[in-house]
């Protein structure tokens, strides 16, 4: 009953806009909030073997080839968190009932593209969801048509409109050397083929393509602009899971199941990896903007997934995977906090900010936790995965890019307490003295996400056995 | 009788605690408890003398137990402590009334007995590093409370002892993993293993600076000038030597089976000969009388340790004789240079003189003493001196010839002092000086007794106090009595002569008594060497300060370079490579896309070339 991971999201979809749209204004969120639950709950389920997914009616209508495995699993919670994040706060950062239901709307159907893109097992229909949740994506970016905003977006669609034309295009190079779509069989037709000169270039030009949509240097133009200009609640659906599902996840399951590691693609993704890193970590240190520094530091962030994700060992992989849901975690959080520090000061520079952790004690402190995971202090959840990845560099003998790795965290330390230094330490500003606290409904994610953050760090031995080495063993 | 020892070290303590809660007006307060308190723990320590005593507690686990012993010979070094405790509390009384400070010195005097007590009685190494390191705070206390200056030398003590102290630690630390056992009653290790070795020298270091050997003692004479005097009298010259002599016997005849045959009998035997000869000479050209006895009170310790460390029961008994001798003569000695600057308002002998009219009784006590150091016979000194050359002769010739050349030398020193201090001319400003009061007077008179009586009648204190102390190994001889070896009496009767002649020789040539020893002080060789003393060259405490000066330095730039590097170099580099990054980042879409082109086209050539 896979299907009905996509399926869900599609009806509930075709339910609230079926029914009366007065009453959907009013409670379609908090239905839709049963949707990322269900699903944690039963990747939860699968996970602990209580729940066995097998073949059922539904698959018999929908005949997509879908498969799961201990990535997909990884991918399909942290979707369902980012999502319900993003449902808890919708509320409290679009004042208009009918913003909020149109949000709503596009929240469903980027979700259903999402789990589209985690579950299915053929190029065709990755390309699909994929567009799915892209065309999503652009209308959520320009979604409040500022001028801003839809200059954001324009940029996302000119660049996304290259990605597409080279991820399709690579499609149809492949299909003619293999006959399917299909991840196996395309797998299998690559190895034997010998028709190297054009899977090479379909590789290239997947890869590039994907590298766009996941926003690595160079090509990463579009995102600290689609980024920072989105509307507050977009950001963090955005950055917390989508562009690292539309490029990331897509890039560890194409690379991995149908392209495979050699030395070159290896090569390839490291550098443009480590490349990330650096450019990432450094451009963010010159941010004034509390949401343009988030979107450098994502660049950073998912440079350390793909190089991980270069070693091509299962360790690295999983470790890739841990951070992919690290980031996650941290970065929604990031963005909550941004949310809540704009809606009270009305500001995102953060030379107008400072002194803030007496007036959202909170806030300061969920941040302060999300910084520090996302520089890699111990015991929080980022340290462990940042472990992870440079254990794996150095398991693999790139001892070089382990050190970029590790010296990188300084950077990121650097730029991240800079971040605490300039909006929560230090004098509060007089212009802040009225600042209050944000209100409850900002301040529960917020608390759930750190906790995460704290939990996942404190058990990591458990995550260790039962997530982590079950991904490098398979 | 258990809680008799408890009294020993709590009493004193508790009397300390009530001194420094009582009021600051009531100045007799002050010296009141400590006179009781001394006089009750010297009735103690009389009523507990010749008993063997054990208490023990489990307390913290790990062989750390809180047990104290008292056996014959911490007993009677307990019950000098006691009397040289009361003695120095009744001289204080008068000597520091108008003094500033009072109630610290008083509370400081009765926690630096309660500790010396302690470390006496402590039957387990880590009681006894508790009450030794415990002595630190009370030194640096009583030294503190003397003139403007008396802080840098506190420091300099402190320093200087604690880090003998950190010796004795580590030391400590390996006896208890050698011998398994932490108590000290148990303890018995052959010198065999280069860690036994090590172990033994470290917690000699520890004993033989608490005594004040060279090269610990350079905190003294500074201290003799800045602390108040009775500290003096106190700790350098009484209760410190006892417990460093106390120490240094205790590892050497039952701790560790320390050999004459070994080397580390011969390396001790060296560091006191060294000390004598070394601190004599820095004696002979002082011109304070503090000073001069403070270097004499490091030269004494060298007979002792000489005499310990020759192994011979001779030399042991002579040592430890010596030790109480020492302490006597010494503390009788600090009395009268505390009275002469008391009444003459100046320690500086170039400024006194003639003072024997004056301050009769005061003379007498000085001429007693100083003929006891010397080792004029009948006096005590002379006997324990005898006792150690007959065993430094018998283990070479060089540590004998070295010893009564110390002798001489002290002789020689004593008689300057002498002459310069109470005979000659008096000074005309010193015309009103008057005889110092009874209560310091006792104290003088009692000591200078003793020296007399330990003299003439040396069986008593010998057969009851010290030789117990060695029991087996003196295999019944005693040492009683006249020394047996006339020769070497014939010949420190020469050297004495000898240094009586000098001092003629040289007040004549010089014309005064103060000058006696210039010629020595500016001999060819010597008189550089002085200089370099003088100016503190050999002094470990200051080398070591400008040592650190100088390591301070280096790390000081160090820490800048680092500092350089980080907070400036780093900084401005990621900063520059930051503002190179915005830079590049226009914001214009078609840069944003001719990039990514450009990134796919170089992966496809890049994959093309390669495969």
């Amino acid at each position: 009953m896979l299907s009905l991971f996509i399926i869900l999201p599609l009806l509930s979809l075709m339910v609230i806009n079926l029914l009366p749209k007065e009453l959907m204004k009013k409670i379609g969120t908090l239905m839709s909030l049963i949707l990322p639950l269900a699903q944690m709950l039963v990747v939860v389920f699968i996970f602990l073997g209580i729940l066995d997914i097998r073949p059922g009616p539904a698959d018999h209508f929908f005949k997509f080839n879908l498969a799961i495995d201990n990535i997909s699993l990884v991918m399909l919670f942290s979707i369902a968190i980012v999502i319900l994040v993003t449902l808890l706060v919708e509320r409290h950062l679009i004042p208009d009932a009918d913003e909020r239901f149109n949000f709503l709307n596009l929240v469903l159907i980027t979700f259903t593209g999402m789990n589209g893109i985690v579950l299915v097992q053929d190029l065709f229909s990755l390309y699909v969801f994929l567009e799915i949740t892209t065309v999503a994506t652009f209308i959520l970016i320009s979604f409040h048509k500022k001028r801003d905003a839809l200059e954001g977006a324009f940029k996302y669609i000119i660049l996304s409109a290259l990605a597409t034309v080279g991820i399709l295009s690579s499609i149809a190079l492949i299909f003619l050397i293999s006959g399917d779509t299909s991840f196996a069989v395309v797998h299998q037709a690559l190895q034997n083929s010998r028709h190297a000169f054009l899977i090479d270039f379909a590789l290239a030009i997947f890869l590039g393509s994907l590298f766009i949509k996941g926003g690595l240097v160079p090509f990463h133009g579009w995102l600290a602009d689609a980024y920072s200009s989105a509307g507050r609640a977009i950001s963090i659906l955005l950055a917390g899971i989508v562009t690292k599902t539309l490029g990331v996840y897509t890039l560890i399951r194409l690379v991995s199941s149908v392209f495979g590691f050699d030395t070159e693609v290896k090569g390839v993704l490291m550098f443009i990896g480590a490349l990330s890193i650096i450019i990432g970590a450094f451009a963010a240190l010159g941010q004034h903007d509390f949401k343009r520094l988030l979107a450098y530091s994502s660049i950073s962030q998912v440079g350390y997934i793909i190089l991980s994700l270069g070693c091509g060992t299962p360790l690295g992989i999983a470790a890739a995977v841990f951070h992919l849901f690290n980031h996650a975690i941290f970065k929604s959080l990031l963005f909550v906090n941004s949310a809540a520090l704009e809606l009270q000061t009305g500001t995102r520079h953060m030379d107008k900010m400072g002194g803030l952790a007496q007036k959202m004690p909170i806030t300061g402190v969920t941040s302060l936790l999300a910084s520090l995971s996302t520089a890699g202090m111990p015991p929080l959840s980022g340290f462990w995965s940042k472990l992870l990845i440079v254990m794996a560099l150095w398991f693999s003998g790139h001892f070089a890019y382990a050190i970029i790795a590790v010296l990188a965290s300084v950077l990121t330390l650097g730029y991240m307490l800079s971040l605490q230094n300039r909006v929560f330490f230090g004098k509060l500003r007089p212009e802040l003295e009225n600042v209050k606290e944000a209100s409850f409904g900002l301040l529960f994610p917020m608390i759930i996400l750190a906790g995460i953050i704290v939990g996942v760090g404190a058990l990591f031995p458990f995550i260790l056995n039962s997530l982590i080495f079950p991904i490098i063993i398979k | 009788m258990e809680q008799h020892l408890l009294l020993l070290i709590l009493l004193p303590l508790a009397g300390a605690v009530l001194i420094l809660s009582a009021p600051q007006r009531m100045r007799f307060f002050k010296a009141a408890p400590a006179l009781v308190i001394t006089l009750v723990n010297m009735a103690i320590a009389i009523i507990v003398f010749k008993k063997n005593i054990i208490v023990n507690f489990p307390w913290a686990g790990f062989g750390i137990d809180l047990s104290f012993r008292l056996d014959h010979f911490s007993a009677f070094i307990i019950a000098a402590v006691a009397c040289f405790s009361f003695l120095v509390t009744l001289y204080s009384s008068v000597f520091m009334r108008l003094k500033p400070g009072l109630k610290q010195f008083y509370a400081y005097l009765l926690i630096n007995l309660s500790f010396t007590n302690g470390a006496l009685l402590a039957d387990n190494l880590i009681i006894l590093l508790f009450f030794w390191e415990g002595l630190l705070l009370g030194l640096f206390g009583m030294i503190a409370l003397g003139n403007k200056n008396s802080w840098q030398t506190a420091i300099k003590a402190f320093i200087i002892v604690g880090i003998a102290d950190l010796c004795m630690l580590l030391g400590i630390a390996i006896t208890g993993h050698l011998s398994g056992t932490l108590a000290i009653s148990k303890i018995n290790l052959p010198l065999a293993s280069p860690l036994a070795i090590f172990a033994f020298i470290m917690l000699m270091i520890g004993a033989i600076s608490k005594a004040g050997s060279m090269p610990f003692h350079t905190w003294i004479p500074d201290a003799a000038v800045d602390a108040p005097l009775p500290f003096m009298a106190f700790l350098p010259a009484s209760l410190e030597k006892l417990l460093g002599i106390y120490f240094l016997g205790r590892i050497s005849l039952s701790m560790f089976q320390l050999k004459a045959e070994s080397g580390l009998s011969i390396a001790l035997m060296v560091i006191g000969v060294t000390t004598i000869i070394c601190a004599v000479m820095m004696a002979l050209i002082q011109k304070n009388y503090k000073k001069l006895l403070a270097y004499h009170a490091v030269s004494q310790v060298g007979y002792m340790i000489l005499g310990i460390g020759t192994c011979l029961p001779v030399g042991i008994v002579g040592g430890l004789f010596h030790m109480l001798n020492n302490a006597m003569y010494k503390s009788c000695l600090f009395f009268t240079g505390g009275a002469v600057e008391k009444e003459a308002g100046t320690a500086n002998l170039e400024e006194l003189g003639g003072l024997s009219s004056k301050m009769p009784i005061t003379f007498f006590c000085f001429v007693i003493a100083a003929l006891s150091i010397s080792g004029v016979p009948p006096f005590n000194g002379f006997f324990s001196k005898e006792l150690i050359y007959d065993a430094a002769l018998e283990r070479g010739a060089i540590f004998y010839f070295l010893a009564v050349l110390g002798s001489f030398f002290t002789a020689a020193s004593f008689l300057k002092l002498g002459h310069a201090a109470y005979l000659g001319k008096l000074n005309p400003v010193h015309q009103r000086v008057k005889e110092a009061p009874l209560a310091m007077l006792i104290p003088m008179i009692t000591i200078a007794l003793a020296c007399v009586l330990f003299g003439l009648f040396n069986s008593w204190p010998l057969d009851n106090l010290i030789q117990p102390v060695l029991g087996q190994r003196l295999e019944g001889i005693s040492f009683s009595g006249f020394p047996a070896n006339t020769k070497l009496i014939v010949i420190t009767i020469v050297v004495l002569i000898f240094a009586l002649l000098n001092h003629i020789f040289g007040s004549k040539i010089y014309g005064s008594g103060l000058k006696a020893a210039d010629y020595i002080h500016y001999a060819p060789g010597l008189v550089n060497i002085y200089a370099w003393a003088e100016k503190g060259y050999f002094d470990p405490y200051r080398v070591g300060m400008k040592f650190i000066v100088v390591v301070a330095k280096v790390i000081f730039l160090f820490d800048r370079g680092i500092d350089w590097l980080s907070s400036s170099l780093f900084v401005n580099l990621s900063y520059g490579l930051t503002g190179q990054i915005r830079k590049v980042h226009t914001g214009n879409y078609a840069h944003y896309l001719s990039w990514s082109l450009l990134g796919m086209f170089l992966i496809a050539m890049f994959l093309l070339y390669k495969h």
